[in-house]
């Protein structure tokens, strides 16, 4: 942190400087691959893929950011930086925090294991203490609207059950970046409201959130700033509404 | 690179809500490194590796008419195998130990070094999602995985101390066998991490390991004494690093037992050199175990 940083009064949550992600493309490992390593005949590097380059950003504390961008743009792969499960091939990024991601609904529960034991795995899994997790356990289920079903193994469990559950982990425990990656589709309306309300509810706390939504309107709704992903290179950035309607105008633009 | 919008504006800062505190102060750096995970970092991974370990030790008994019953009958049943298999085939000489004394020892150092690498090789496949997608930290996986082999082996590792203590044999040294266990522990861990990280690129290991285990049984002297065997076959047994732990042991727990120094020495060399494999294979592996899983 320190002056180089401060943005008006606010200190940084996220600076990335030259970030690039490369990829192997194929099959990593497989028989043939390792006879014709054997006999020397395969000494070239498998194809690649820049699934990120040269991508610059700073996000600030307290500010709510989406990303936009088609499949394949790289959304995914920084927030797998972002959450700090992979490392990039080039650059430097500084996370501040905490990181609570939402990447997809219902990871890393365990079929046979119980609603209330499978928040506990979750939440300790992400640094956070068992005397917090014990403490927001209500307030979890009660978001989940779970209360009966938390002692029954997940695995019996509906997928909107699964979903709600995975929401309530991702919205409920304090973290100082919130990260949600397609995920409002999975639920229905009345819970994807309160699910956005939530998140909304986040930010005007002063959390950080990043949001990738394929819905405009909640991208809209939801972040202050948005930044335009283009076969992982960052394209635009600036308020919402206006990355957001240079977007679709170019997706429209593509499509004709 | 940025082009076409400019950043915040100073209208909208008033319109924007304050920050929060940090919740939590560290500041995580990512580069193209190598290498990131220090050792520093295991050591405060405690409360999730313990989460962990009971969620793996909890599974097992899931949907179980006899869940922890299967702790005792286990090892009982093993014990009851080997003792027809080997009490069979004749007597075998074990230096003054009784021999249910003598072959629980050997049963459960090595069904705690199976258990673990079945579980602990397997963990981070077993366990991808995590990997992929969270934050958790990957060593946690393979260590959780041989903290829950533990309560299966104090099961049978009692027995073995209570049988000493009956039968009149017991040493004082008994008091030398957390020692004795530690020894074990870093061991595994160390095997358990080279064959976890490995596994998480090549799933050759995923095969190799239940044929290597079974056919390891045969190679330590578990039913069977060291004194009994050719001068061959005894140098081949000797150089499994559980004998020397196995050996150790019963020295530990019998005050007339004399243990092979052979083994011992080889064991204690192989536990050093296999814990610093260990941690340079998985710390190395690590940064990119999300990519290539």
């Amino acid at each position: 942190m320190g002056a180089l940083h401060e943005h008006g009064d606010r200190p940084v949550a996220v600076t990335a400087a030259g970030i690039g992600k490369h990829y192997d493309l194929g099959e990593l490992e497989n028989l043939r691959r390792t006879l014709r390593k054997l006999t020397r005949r395969d000494t070239a590097r498998p194809p690649g893929l820049e699934a990120l380059s040269d991508v610059d950003f700073t996000i600030w504390r307290g500010e709510a950011v989406a990303f936009l961008g088609t499949n394949g743009s790289g959304k995914s792969t920084l927030l797998q930086l972002l959450t700090g499960t992979t490392l990039p091939t080039r650059g430097v990024m500084q996370v501040h925090g905490r990181v609570l991601p939402l990447l997809a609904v219902g990871l890393g529960f365990h079929p046979e294991l119980t609603g209330h034991e499978n928040v506990l795995l979750f939440a300790s899994s992400l640094g956070i203490d068992r005397a917090t997790i014990e403490a927001r356990m209500d307030d979890v289920t009660a978001f989940a609207e779970l209360d009966r079903h938390m002692d029954t193994p997940v695995k019996r469990y509906s997928s909107g059950m699964v979903s709600r559950l995975s929401f309530a982990i991702a919205v409920q425990f304090p973290a100082d970046i919130y990260i949600f990656d397609e995920v409002l589709a999975v639920v229905d309306g009345e819970f994807q409201e309160r699910c956005l309300a939530e998140i909304k509810r986040l930010h005007a706390g002063g959390r950080t959130v990043i949001f990738v939504s394929h819905h405009h309107h909640q991208v809209i709704d939801v972040c202050e700033r948005a930044l335009w992903l283009d076969r992982g290179r960052l394209v635009a950035e600036g308020p919402a509404g206006e990355v957001t309607a240079a977007y679709e105008q170019a997706l429209h633009a593509s499509a004709a | 690179m940025t082009q076409g919008y400019s950043t915040t504006s100073a209208t909208e800062t008033s319109t924007t809500p304050a920050f929060a505190p940090l919740v939590d102060p560290t500041v995580r750096t990512a580069t193209p490194a190598k290498r990131r995970l220090r050792v520093r970092d295991v050591l405060t991974q405690g409360p999730i590796i313990s989460v962990l370990a009971s969620r793996d030790f909890k599974v097992k008994y899931k949907q179980s008419l006899l869940g922890p019953v299967w702790l005792v009958f286990q090892p009982v049943a093993l014990l009851v195998a080997f003792l027809v298999a080997f009490r069979g085939l004749g007597k075998v000489a074990t230096s003054g130990v009784p021999y249910v004394v003598f072959t629980l020892v050997g049963l459960s150092a090595w069904t705690f070094f199976q258990a673990s690498m079945t579980i602990g090789s397997s963990s981070l496949l077993t366990n991808a999602t995590f990997v992929r997608y969270t934050p958790c930290p990957r060593s946690a996986f393979p260590i959780a995985g041989v903290i829950a082999s533990l309560p299966a082996f104090v099961v049978t590792a009692l027995a073995a101390v209570v049988g000493a203590a009956v039968t009149g044999v017991l040493s004082v040294r008994v008091l030398l066998l957390p020692f004795g266990l530690l020894w074990l522990l870093i061991l595994t861990l160390g095997a358990v991490g080279i064959a976890a990280s490995l596994a998480v690129r090549y799933r050759d290991v995923i095969q190799a390991l239940p044929f290597l285990l079974s056919v390891g049984v045969f190679f330590a002297p578990i039913g069977y004494s060291l004194a009994g065997l050719s001068p061959f076959m005894r140098t081949v047994v000797e150089l499994n690093p559980i004998t020397g732990i196995i050996e150790a042991w019963r020295w530990m727990l019998v005050a007339s037992y004399r243990p092979s120094m052979t083994a011992v020495t080889v064991s204690l060399v192989v536990t050093v050199v296999v814990a610093i494999i260990g941690w340079r294979v998985f710390s190395g592996r690590e940064p990119t175990m999300a990519d290539v899983i």
